[in-house]
């Protein structure tokens, strides 16, 4: 009898414990709340548009954003969404873009807001116990991702690619990228992929063939990018870029039309600016 | 010529036969007999193993619990007695004479807890837990059936050292979380492996837990017996052979899952969140004949959206004992399932759901393992075996995208020999051969082979003292593409300097060749895009291990070991923090070592005029885990894992309450950002026993508490369980 007394004070003080104790996990407090107004009609091949938040930016890496189950309406011209959110301050808002066909990149992001009064650094905000919810609006254009024209040629190598490469890429940009921010707003294209399909190596003179799909207009900036392995988004060497053909050591400049393309465009990549 | 050539060959291997079946017809045999028996009841105990020790005889006791052993070369043995639920019995220098019937009957005292149970896995041979050369847990049925587990993960998961991560199973850290391609432990099923020839998993609802006999673990690399795939440890899950006495079993569990600890998480009607899962099995010898079938069914509305499942299974096991020893046995399970797949939860906030893109992700899948083994032992000294083995599975395709999987098949062979050629060497030789092939829109069509002799001499030096040397040699062969030769050698030591107390050490290695999917798998699933790596090669480790094992007293034990696993290209899934495409890549080198402590203690006391039996178990795995070349921790990995299990039985009444602990994992490979706790769960239980009747009612996870072993994945929130059990 003694026992049983014993086991059920332990049982009910075990109970008792569960409105007091450490449940692990819980709902996230914080709130964004963003108004988004579509500007133009999304792209046929369009999959989904995400709403991501960046604690720090530029981010080391994909994975350290937070972003949206589920791709926002697009059939809508203006979209609330919500996104929950730990308490805390954080750098960026963006909305990614993701297609159909070709796997999805920096040059995806539709909206970025900047703060033209802060050296255009992205807007940030913070979220706390006094302050939980944060509104904004987004103004994503979806020109910026209509991919009508292209440009084709060779990058060649002066060497064999170091076995510590995590990423060559080849990225257009309106204008020469000097700040970090710059790398992202002003980016049209960029194919992560070069070099990494040994079929497309040209045996003997070490160089690859590229077609990187842009929005018409000007291209002012065409380089070749390298990232070692394990490096952040923002450690990457600038391993040669597009020279004006009549000014040698300066980025030539490539006028598109709609569904033009610029054909031979030749890049020399130098593995030497890989500083070791 | 070539006749003579063959006819010499003929020769030399009948002479080595008769070679080794000499002592038996050289030699008038003699014959052992007896029954073994309750020393508190007096009932007869059915289905008590009886082994003669330096020699590869051994019985099991028939309905009346009587044992024969016949073919018993003159001489002194030491005669072990087992049974599960029994302190095992050693009798020393039992006479057996020439043309004589020696009768040899034994009491065996009932233990609360296992203490030192015979096991196979250390050496492919039946010895005593503690004798064993390197570290090995056991989970036996008894302590399934006191946790009324719906399936073996829940078996599991309180043994020492365990934990797992979704349904992977982490011996030690050993796996990590492979995203349900490519396991590094192995699993066995009486001793054949089951691993799925796609991609190297197990369904682990092939095994009903009312089948199960007793679940062996061995912690470390174990490739040198056991081929490829024992990288990270082996479990080996022996079945129910069939009862000499004729028995039926059946169990009811029924499982209500609670509210979520949160109201903002409710998804549905928490009141219609539920599992029943119903078992029956009858087994029954008739003679030299033995039959056992089981079937059951598990159906849950799972806690969340699309983690509702039915599951269906059927088993039956066939032996057939001839009279000169050789025994055959036959096993079949069919299993068919339905079921969703969760793969992320939709937020933090919303726990429970899935982004409705995924609502339909719900596949069928389908598996039949099917095994024969014939033992034949030709002597006293020499045994032959053979195993033949076939898993079938079928996934359908959980992409919603049609018939893109075709069944994949994997067959095995295995000849193994076990020669006493001297007294106190054990010899085991065998050769192993395994095809695997499969086939998915996703990755093509592919095949491979793996083929490996081995070989281990188990060498008792003293009374007291035993080492083993082993050595094995692989050729994987992926036909049309890579090919890999890899040899796993194996030394232990087991010394036993005072009869309470055990000190082992060993240094073992172990292999697994890349799976199919590993090598070949692409696919996107919610913006995830997985990449094939032809390239991947098989990955490699070192185990050493030192422990003891100390009687503190008869009714309390302690064991502590130090381990180091050394691993070589470690195959983890990789992911492209770039783009965010996943590809399976080789580690160069990663390392895991740590400290192991385990306590069992159990004393029958009077209380008050009643039997009262409190029990204790405690288990603390301290790891260190690291990749060699980043210098950072591998994933999916906690650095402690702590279990303490207490039990209070009071006459037919038994009390359990639980405690795992994990500590946080430090690293994930898809979403770092996501918030991380440490795994801190109570189990609560108590049982009541009436005739043949065990009525059980529980609460798992009793304080509600939110763990997400990997990503965007809840463990259950409260569950309350009831369950019913019969034996008749």
């Amino acid at each position: 009898m003694q026992t049983g007394k014993t086991i059920l004070t332990a049982i009910l003080f075990l109970l008792t414990l569960t409105c007091t104790v450490d449940h692990g996990l819980a709902p996230l407090p914080g709130k964004l709340v963003v108004t988004v107004a579509f500007r133009g009609t999304p792209p046929d091949n369009t999959e989904g548009i995400y709403l991501n938040v960046a604690p720090k930016f530029p981010p080391h890496a994909i994975n350290e954003l937070y972003h949206s189950p589920n791709s926002l309406p697009l059939d809508q011209d203006t979209v609330i969404t919500e996104l929950a959110l730990p308490y805390g301050h954080y750098d960026a808002v963006s909305l990614w873009w993701y297609n159909k066909e070709t796997e999805s990149n920096l040059a995806d992001v539709l909206a970025l807001p900047l703060d033209p009064f802060n050296n255009l650094e992205p807007i940030g905000f913070d979220l706390s116990e006094e302050h939980p919810v944060h509104e904004m609006f987004l103004y994503p254009n979806w020109n910026r991702v209509k991919r009508d024209a292209a440009i084709k040629g060779k990058i060649y190598f002066n060497g064999p690619f170091p076995e510590d490469t995590q990423i060559t890429a080849v990225a257009a940009y309106v204008n020469k990228p000097e700040a970090d921010v710059q790398f992202l707003v002003w980016l049209k294209s960029i194919d992560f992929s070069v070099g990494e399909r040994s079929r497309n190596w040209n045996a003997g003179e070490m160089s690859y063939s590229y077609t990187l799909p842009v929005t018409n207009g000007y291209v002012n900036y065409l380089a070749v990018f390298w990232l070692k392995e394990k490096a952040g988004l923002t450690d990457y060497v600038t391993l040669g870029f597009y020279e004006d053909p009549e000014n040698p050591g300066t980025p030539g400049k490539i006028s598109l039309e709609e569904n033009a393309v610029a054909d031979s465009i030749y890049i020399y990549a130098d593995w030497a600016k890989i500083n070791r | 010529m070539m006749m003579n050539h063959n006819n010499k060959w003929i020769g030399c291997a009948l002479f080595i036969l008769w070679a080794l079946i000499r002592p038996m017809t050289i030699q008038a045999a003699g014959v052992l007999t007896g029954q073994i028996t309750d020393q508190k009841t007096g009932e007869t105990l059915p289905g008590a193993n009886v082994q003669v020790l330096g020699t590869i005889l051994g019985a099991g006791a028939d309905e009346n619990g009587k044992y024969r052993i016949d073919n018993l070369p003159p001489g002194w043995y030491d005669i072990r007695v087992s049974m599960i639920s029994y302190r095992t019995h050693t009798e020393k220098k039992v006479v057996i004479r020439e043309g004589e019937t020696t009768t040899f009957d034994v009491e065996l005292r009932e233990t609360v807890i296992e203490f030192d149970p015979i096991v196979v896995l250390g050496g492919k041979t039946k010895q005593r837990l503690d004798q064993a050369n390197v570290s090995l847990s056991v989970v036996t049925s008894r302590e399934i059936e006191s946790r009324n587990a719906t399936n073996i993960i829940e078996a599991l998961e309180t043994a020492p050292g365990i934990n797992f991560i979704g349904n992977q199973i982490n011996i030690r850290g050993s796996n990590g979380y492979t995203f349900g391609a490519g396991n590094k432990v192995l699993l066995l099923v009486d001793d054949v492996p089951v691993y799925t020839s796609d991609t190297g998993e197990f369904n682990w609802d092939m095994l009903p837990p009312m089948d199960i006999e007793q679940i062996e673990i061995l912690k470390g690399a174990g490739s040198t017996l056991w081929g490829s795939a024992a990288l990270g440890g082996v479990v080996n899950v022996i079945t129910k052979n069939p009862s000499p006495q004729g028995k039926l079993l059946f169990g009811i569990t029924a499982g209500k899952y609670g509210r979520p600890a949160y109201d903002e998480w409710l998804w549905t009607d928490p009141d219609r969140l539920h599992y029943t899962r119903e078992d029956i099995s009858y087994s029954k010898r008739f003679g030299r004949l033995g039959m056992r079938v089981s079937a059951g069914r598990f159906f849950s509305t799972g806690y969340t959206q699309v983690g509702d499942f039915r599951k269906y299974n059927l088993t039956g096991k066939v032996d057939y004992q001839f009279k000169n020893g050789i025994k055959w046995t036959g096993y079949a399970a069919l299993s068919h399932v339905k079921r969703g797949f969760f793969f992320q939860w939709k937020g933090q906030n919303d726990p429970y759901e899935v982004d409705e893109t995924n609502l339909n992700n719900y596949a069928d899948v389908d598996q039949l393992n099917l095994y024969t083994k014939l033992a034949v032992p030709f002597s006293a000294r020499f045994a032959f075996k053979v195993r033949l083995s076939l898993i079938r599975s079928l996934t359908g395709d959980q992409f919603g995208k049609g018939d893109q999987f075709n069944p994949a098949y994997g067959q095995g062979v295995e000849l193994q020999s076990d020669w006493i050629p001297v007294f106190g060497h054990t010899l085991t030789a065998g050769i192993q051969y395994q095809y695997d092939t499969g086939s998915t829109k996703y990755f093509g069509d592919h095949r491979g082979y793996l083929i490996g002799p081995y070989i281990q001499d188990e060498w008792k030096i003293r009374g007291n003292l035993r080492a083993t040397t082993g050595l094995r040699y692989d050729r994987y062969q992926l036909i049309g593409g890579a090919k890999e030769d890899l040899f796993s050698p194996r030394f232990g030591i087991n010394w036993q300097p005072w009869e309470k107390t055990s000190i082992r050490a060993s240094a073992g290695s172990g292999f697994r060749a890349a799976t199919i999917v590993e090598r070949f798998m692409e696919l996107t699933v919610m913006n995830f895009k997985i990449i094939k790596n032809e390239d991947l090669r098989a990955e490699s480790s070192w185990a050493f291990d030192i422990g003891f094992r100390q009687y503190i007293t008869e009714d309390w034990n302690l064991d502590v070991s130090l381990f180091n696993n050394e691993y070589w290209d470690l195959i983890e899934a990789h992911m492209d923090l770039i783009r965010g495409q996943i590809q399976f890549r080789n580690i160069p080198r990663a390392r895991i070592r740590g400290i192991e402590a385990t306590s069992k203690w159990g004393i029958p006391v009077t209380l008050l005029g009643m039997d009262v039996v409190p029990g204790l178990q405690v288990s603390i795995t301290a790891m260190d885990h690291e990749d060699l070349k980043w210098h950072e921790p591998l994933t999916y990995r906690p650095k402690v894992l702590f279990n303490i299990r207490f039990s209070l039985d009071v006459e037919n009444v038994n009390i359990q309450a639980d405690y795992r602990y994990a500590s946080k994992i430090d690293a994930v490979k898809i979403y770092p950002i996501n918030e991380r706790v440490p795994m801190k769960f109570v189990d609560i239980r108590v049982s009541l026993e009436l005739w043949k009747i065990k009525a059980q009612v529980g609460i798992q996870n009793l304080l509600n508490y939110n763990y997400a072993p990997m990503e965007s994945n809840l463990m259950p929130m409260r569950t309350y369980i009831m369950g019913i059990q019969g034996e008749f």
